[in-house]
Order: C-alpha cells, then structure tokens, then sequence
C-alpha cells in the first residue's frame, strides 16, 4: 500500500459522516421548532392541570340526592362540603322523584349528576351516583368521603352519641407518605414517582424518536441513491457509526438543552403559575437532580440509544421504504415498549427482586435503572452491573447490525426474508 | 491529500473475476487490463454485467473469485478509493445539503484535509459555472445542474482513475458535452478514465480501448484501432456502381456465394461482406472482368457498432448452438 494505513482511518471517516448527520439536523428548522415546543409541553404540563383543577373547584359539581331511606341521611351531608378540595352543591330532591327527569337533567346540564340512596342505605345498602363526571376520580373519591361521613353520623345518632363525640370520632386524620431506602434523603413518595416517571419517559420518548431517525436516515440514503458512492468511499461500518453518533449527538445536545430548560421551569414554577394568574401555593414539591442523577441519565440515555440505533440501523438498511419500515420495526419497538409496561413493577417495589433483574437486562435498563436510580433504590454495584452487561449487548448489536448492514445497505427491490437476513449475519 | 501514487503500466487489472447471484452469473471469469491514461470503454448490452464490474471494482461488491488490481498493487477499498473517482449510475445527493458543502464532503470522505477540500469544491464550482449558488440546498438545483454537481463530486480529489458507469444516461446535451470535455481534460493530464456505455457512437468517439462484453463474460477487448483493423481484414467491402443495371447485374453474377456471404444496402452503395478465406483482390478481379462499371471499392474498418453487433451477435448464436448440441 503506497499510503499510510493511518491516512485515512476508519474513524475519520466515521467522524466526517457524523459531522455531517449532525449539522444537517441541527441546522433544520425542526430542530429548532421541536426544541423549543418541548418546554411549552413541559409548560403545559405543569400549568394545565393545575389551571384545571382550579377551574373546577371554583365552578363546583352540582349534584342532586334522591333520599329514599326515610331517615333524611343526605341532610347530614351539607355540614362538610368541602371534600378533597372538591367543591359540590348538594341538592335535595323528593325521594319519589322520577330518575328518568333527573337523567334528563344531566342531559340538558342542569346537573352534573345524581346520587341514590336506598331505603336500607344504614344497614348496608348501596349508594348509587350516576353523574357525567364519574370516570372522574377527584368526584367519585369525595362525593364517597361525602356519603361515608353522612351516614357514620347518623348511625353514631342512633348510638346516642353527642355531637361533640361525633366530631370527634371524625376529626380529619393528616397522613403523608415519604419515599426513602434508608440512605438518600426523603422527599415526599408522590413527588420521587412523578420525577422517576419523568425520566423515564423522556429517555423512552429520547431513544425512541432519535433511533428512528436513524431508521430513516438510512432509508432515505437508500432513496436517494447517495449510498452507492458513500459505500464505495467507506466502509459500511463506519457509515452506520457515523450516522448512529451524528444522530445521538443531535439527541444529546436536544436532551441538554431540554433539562436546563426544565430545570429552569422547575426552579421558577411559581412564578410560570403566576403568569397564568394561578396562586403557585407550593402545592408541590419536587426533589432536586443532582450531578449524579443527570450523569446517570445520560450515560443510560446515551448507551441505550447506542444499542437500539444500531439495531434500527440494520432494520433500515434491510427495507426499502418507510411503509416497509413500520412493519420490520415492530420487534425492535416491542424491546422498547415492554419496559415501559414494566415501569409500575419497577416504581412500586424499587428494590423488589423484579425491579433487580428487569434492570440488568440490557434492552430495559436504559429505561429503568435511572429511574430507579432516582428512587434511591438502586446499588452502585447494581449499577455498575447494568451498564457493564449493556455495554456487551451494545457492542454485539453493533457487530450484528453492521453485518446486516453491509449486505441490506445495497440491496434493492424485495424486502429479505428472514432466512436471508440470518445469512447476511453468519456470513 | 492523497499520496501520490508511481505511475504504473496499468492503472486496473482484472483477473478472472467472477460474481453469481444463486444459479445466475453475473459476471464469469472476466480478465481485463486498462493501460494507465487511456480511455477504456466498457461496452455490452444491458444486463451484460458492466454494472455489477464496475460495483465490484469499487468495492460495493465483493467478487466471488478472481483479483482486482487497481493503480499498481491496490486492492478495491478506501485506500484505494482515494485515487479513484466513480461516477454511479444511479445518481445521488443529499437534498438537503449546500452545494458546496456537498463537495468538500464528498472530497473529505476520499481524502482531502479540511480547508483543501473546501479550495477544491470552489475550484470545480467555478469550472463548471455553479459559483453562484454554492450557498444553495442541492434540491434547490435544476436536474442539470445537479449532474454538473455529481461529476465535480467524482472529480474533487483530483482521481488517478475515473470510473463512469453509464454516464450519459439522463444527460441533456450540453451537459453531455462538459462530461465528454472533462474526459479528455482528465485524459490530457495523464489520467486513466473507465466508463461503461451501451452507447456505441459516444464509445467510438471517445474510447482507446474497449471490451465488449455480453452475459456476463468478455467477447472481445483490445484497442480500437486493432480492433477495427481486424474487422477490416475480415472482408467488409464497399461496393458503387455507376448505373443500377450494372448493380443488379453484379448482385445476379458476380456478389454470390460462395465469394460473398452477405450483401446490405446502405445509403451510398453496397456493403458486402466476404465469405469466409473471400479474397478481396479476386472479387474485384471478378468484377472488371464482368466489364461493370465501378465508382467505388473500398475496404471498410467496421464501425464499433458493427463490430459489436458481430461479436455479441456471435456469441449468442455460439450459445444457441451450444444449447442445440446438447438437447
């Protein structure tokens, strides 16, 4: 060879195709709407429901009581109203008032709905609300509190017991749960689930939209037929590298503009509530991140991508359209889609043995173990585990994708069978 | 920048080289040797196998047996590619990329250190009149220009050996004519330049050394002008008469078998085609004697069309024959 072997090594041209990869996409204007649209949904997300819930506890459920127990039981209800931050209007109507008017009250919205209570409602009887509202849990958990209260009264009247000792057998009792493994400090166990949540959906959503990119990318180098001469100047492994670390690039750099976007909405919450005319109240509170969570985060994020954009590479180079695509794509979509499933297994028993193995498995962990990082639940040596077997499966999906890749990348016309594709790899 | 590399006597070397596809033979036992600055045309009809050549030359393909030698001991690859321009024909860019980004990628991939494969992209850009719109996306172009931006693409790192596989397929004249100057600007500089065509008249043109090929494998190869000089030596003569009765008499007595195998009508007179050990000598001797009257005895060179209408013609009906003695 008259040139030295170094002149132009594999990862030069590796790095020239993911310089490329990368300032296309960041240089288009998408990049800039998306990254931009992402915190206005994290906005969303945070002042919506809580603009919502405001919304309905001023405006109030109106709600009418069909009272057939002969004991006048709904009377006791309008003396505590306000239940779990709901407020109801409470109505009595005759107890022979015929249900068909008050369905058709609830059809004109007149009321939101109606509560029955039977004649034996003391002994056992069910109350029945049936109401536009009652998928709604807020409404179902406080029209429930509501009844539980009116009728614990009037059997404790039935008792003889004095008023006094009512209220006072039904002094509200405050209760509040904290998340802790006994190492990390507590924060409220709402408030852990809902960043850990967070978390992992955004590296669900991450891995997801720049591993099908990848997909495309590929595709559309078929498409547009530039992969001839691309193949005939590299090598196809340093083609598909290129495009997966371009690609993650663009992923990363979009990650971490979002998180200090988030952390920005985070830190000044109030004040964003604020804006929207909502009384911030501190209503909740969230744990910080520190530098060791968002490390976590995105060496996951960026092993996981790794692994998935590999295999989505090979899928790519074996289709020929998009159409195609969304088909041959499924198997590697289930991998990704069934951790996601797995996340309350993993969220309510952080150090159950489920959660253990589901994190050490290479297609989850991405997805979980920081999750159950933040939920303080998770060893170091766990840890280390879990990134040392998905750097293994990392490196043998690669190896696989690219011998699919060299083969597919060229090949036109009819999609490979299976058979095929197993041949591409053992070649 | 690329090494530069000691001229070597031969700029491509193919030996035996084989490709099948399951049952069916792509390319079989295909040798063939490019001399360093000629231009070399890969000729055949479609479905001959010049496209899977000139895949597995440039590494797209791997050949299933044989050896490919390129621009003295290189074998296909990146080393290699970095001398090599090629020239596909399906065609391509990245859409959504600047024209002259476009170039000094293309040109890094094969070799060119950053700032020089930006010098170089301006360089082709104003050779070929695109300044003005080096700053444009690629899908921003006419379909014209866009092929102007395909050949500078092959072009950029300065190839000892440009491979063009059927390169005025979609070309609109004018382009036709930048292509048919940029070959012999790179042919004047010494360089080797390898293109297939189905085309025989641009091939003839242009082309020092052709191999012909038909399924798969070579029928002839050689330089033109032997080429075309030993189809003349085969008996291809041009025959005028001065009056049609003399034509007609001359065809009834004098242009039969067993002197002549053939006689067409062209525009001009009568192509004749000797019979096999036919002696030109004699049938003009024939002809006087006859007492007609000639206005013209010419021994023709056979056109690259005709030789390789003969040659692949031959081939198929060796074939048939071949497939007739074994049934």
């Amino acid at each position: 060879m008259p040139s030295k072997k170094g002149d132009s090594p594999m990862t030069r041209q590796a790095f020239i195709i993911a310089r490329r990869e990368f300032l296309e996409r960041v240089r288009n204007k998408w990049f800039a709407i998306v990254t931009i649209l992402g915190p206005i949904g994290m906005i969303a997300a945070i002042v919506l429901p809580a603009y919502l819930s405001v919304r309905s506890v001023q405006e109030g459920f109106h709600v009418q009581v069909v009272d057939r127990s002969e004991r006048d039981v709904a009377g006791m209800m309008d003396i505590e109203l306000d239940a779990r931050g709901v407020a109801f209007k409470i109505e009595k109507v005759p107890p022979e008032t015929d249900l068909a008017v008050l369905e058709k009250r609830i059809r004109d919205e007149q009321i939101d709905g109606y509560l029955v209570f039977p004649k034996d409602v003391l002994t056992g009887g069910k109350v029945i609300y049936r109401g536009d509202n009652a998928t709604n849990m807020l409404v179902t958990k406080g029209l429930s509190s509501l009844v539980d209260f009116a009728i614990f009264r009037t059997r404790g009247k039935d008792m003889g017991l004095a008023e006094l000792q009512i209220a006072n057998l039904f002094q509200k009792v405050e209760f509040e749960s904290k998340q802790t493994t006994g190492q990390g400090e507590a924060t409220s166990g709402t408030a852990s689930f809902v960043v850990g949540y967070a978390v992992m959906f955004v590296l669900y959503i991450a891995i997801l939209l720049y591993g099908v990119a990848v997909l495309r990318s590929v595709i559309q180098e078929k498409n547009n037929r530039v992969v001839e001469i691309m193949v005939s100047s590299v090598r196809p492994i340093s083609l598909m590298l290129g495009k997966v670390i371009g690609v993650g690039c663009v992923g990363l750099l979009q990650l971490t503009l979002w998180g200090m976007m988030a952390a920005l909405i985070i830190t000044f919450r109030e004040e964003v509530l604020g804006l929207f005319g909502i009384p911030g109240a501190g209503a909740f509170e969230l744990p910080s991140l520190g530098a060791a969570d968002f490390a976590i985060i995105l060496i996951y994020f960026f092993l996981g991508y790794f692994f998935y954009a590999a295999l989505y590479a090979a899928i790519g180079a074996m289709v020929n359209s998009e159409q195609e695509a969304q088909q041959a794509q499924t198997p590697v979509m289930l991998m990704l889609i069934i951790p996601v499933l797995c996340v309350q297994i993993v969220a309510g028993d952080p150090r159950g043995g489920v959660a253990e193995v589901l994190t050490q498995i290479p297609f989850a962990s991405p997805v979980l173990m920081p999750m159950r990082f933040l939920l303080d639940a998770a060893s170091t040596a766990e840890i280390l585990a879990s990134i040392g077997i998905l750097l293994v499966s990392l490196f043998g999906a690669v190896l696989l994708a690219a011998k699919v890749y060299r083969v597919g990348i060229l090949s036109y016309g009819k999609k490979p069978s299976f058979r095929e594709v197993w041949s591409w790899i053992r070649s | 920048m690329a090494v530069p590399l000691a001229t070597p006597k031969f700029s491509l070397r193919l030996s035996g080289v084989g490709k099948r596809y399951g049952d069916f033979v792509a390319v079989g036992d295909l040798s063939f040797e490019a001399p360093t600055g000629v231009v070399y045309g890969l000729l055949g009809p479609n479905g001959a196998g010049k496209t899977t050549t000139l895949r597995m030359i440039n590494n797209i393909i791997m050949p299933d047996s044989g050896s490919i030698e390129l621009l003295g001991k290189l074998r296909p690859g990146p080393a290699a590619a970095k001398h090599i321009g090629y020239l596909p024909e399906e065609r391509g860019l990245y859409p959504k990329m600047k024209v002259r980004e476009t170039l000094a990628f293309f040109g890094s991939l094969r070799g060119l250190r950053g700032k020089e494969a930006t010098r170089q992209a301006d360089v082709w850009l104003e050779r070929l009149k695109l300044s003005d719109w080096h700053g444009n996306n690629v899908q921003d172009l006419s379909k014209g220009m866009q092929q102007k931006v395909q050949f500078a693409a092959a072009l950029i790192h300065d190839p000892d050996l440009l491979i063009l596989d059927e390169p005025w397929s979609g070309l609109d004249p004018i382009n036709a004519e930048v292509l048919k100057d940029i070959v012999s600007a790179q042919k004047d500089a010494g360089k080797t330049i390898l293109f297939s065509t189905h085309l025989m008249e641009q091939a003839e043109h242009l082309c020092d050394h052709v191999c012909i090929m038909a399924k798969g494998r070579k029928a002839v190869e050689g330089p033109l002008d032997e080429l075309k000089r030993e189809a003349a030596a085969e008996g291809l003569i041009m025959l005028a008469f001065r009056t049609s009765e003399d034509e007609a008499r001359a065809r009834t007595e004098v242009l039969v078998q067993p002197l002549v195998e053939s006689i067409r009508g062209e525009r001009d007179g009568l192509l004749v085609q000797l019979a096999e050990g036919g002696d030109s000598d004699k049938l003009l001797a024939e002809l006087v004697a006859a007492n007609l009257g000639i206005r013209r005895f010419e021994r023709q060179q056979a056109t690259l069309h005709q030789i390789f209408v003969s040659r692949v013609g031959a081939m198929a009906d060796a074939e048939q024959e071949g497939r007739l003695a074994d049934d």
